[in-house]
């Protein structure tokens, strides 16, 4: 009897490990640690520099940017012109003016050649 | 003052030439589901899109890693196994309207684009896609869709989910264009 119990709980246990496993969470760049923290102009730097040795460093990594917005869109911002911050929602406009300077953490996604941007997104604002 | 006229001229022809409408959060979303199973589909927010609008000429590039799955493990797999972003981390498209002039844009009009899709490393020709366009005060709408081959572009399917995952994959694409 005691056996018959112990199979069905691991059974469960199993399936719902298995369960876990496939509808897992999607990461979250919010809560997640910064893998590089720097400057949008030191990031534009070294993206002309070598733009495919940069995109393999940073790519889909979780990263931290300061600058000066240059443009505010219902769901983006641009610093400094060349880096493209995209939102998952609509930006708070009372909270950010242009001009002034901000942090934004991001996921990279790619170097975009026809812009020279940068792009991230799954975007938040550190202050 | 000849060479002021020259000069002149070069830079009223040059912005002449930068008649172009571009987005940056522009929407592409593709789907690959069959009936009854799980949806294979995503949904990419960053597209960047230009057209010029002297000679219809567009262009549009994605970041694959920008595509965005309700399922994170479908998403975790399509990065690795199938798009394989880490080594081919864009998607581009590039192309020409065929007839398309601003004088004949009326509010609402029909064109066919004409170009090639460059996707995991591979290019494909894509021949007369039916786009509509809306113009608006300096703003073009631009939206559509077209059919492609998971196959065509080198992406195998593996035996044990080929019944899950389509191979004919339809995507579609919006465009909100502002003149530059």
């Amino acid at each position: 009897m005691k056996k018959k119990l112990l199979i069905i709980l691991a059974l469960v246990f199993i399936v719902y490990l298995g369960y876990n496993y496939i509808y897992q969470d999607h990461r979250n760049i919010e809560t997640e640690q910064a893998a590089y923290i720097l400057s949008s102009e030191v990031i534009n730097k070294e993206f002309l520099q070598n733009a495919a040795e940069s995109q393999a460093k940073y790519l889909n990594k979780t990263i931290e940017i300061s600058g000066t917005i240059t443009e505010i869109n219902a769901i983006d911002l641009t610093l400094d012109d060349h880096v493209f911050c995209l939102f998952a929602d609509s930006i708070a406009k009372n909270a950010i003016r242009l001009n002034s300077k901000i942090t934004v953490k991001g996921r990279c996604i790619g170097y975009d050649d026809l812009l020279e941007q940068i792009k991230l997104d799954q975007c938040s604002i550190i202050n | 003052m000849k060479k002021l006229v020259y000069l002149l001229v070069i830079i009223s022809l040059n912005t002449f030439a930068q008649n172009k409408y571009l987005t940056k959060s522009g929407t592409v979303n593709f789907e690959a589901s069959v009936p009854s199973f799980e949806e294979v589909k995503a949904s990419n927010n960053a597209v960047t899109a230009i057209i010029n609008t002297d000679n219809g000429e567009f262009a549009a590039l994605t970041f694959v890693k920008g595509f965005r799955f309700k399922n994170a493990l479908m998403e975790e797999h399509f990065n690795e196994n199938y798009a394989e972003s880490d080594t081919y981390p864009k998607a581009t498209f590039k192309g020409t309207i065929k007839d398309f002039s601003m004088e004949t844009l009326k509010t609402t009009s029909t064109f066919e684009i004409k170009g090639t899709l460059t996707f995991h490393g591979k290019t494909k020709p894509l021949d007369s896609v039916v786009l509509n366009i809306t113009r608006a005060e300096g703003v073009l709408n631009m939206t559509g869709n077209f059919m492609t081959n998971a196959s065509d572009f080198d992406i195998k399917i593996p035996k044990i989910v080929k019944n899950k995952i389509a191979n004919d994959i339809e995507v579609s694409f919006k465009f909100e264009l502002k003149k530059k």
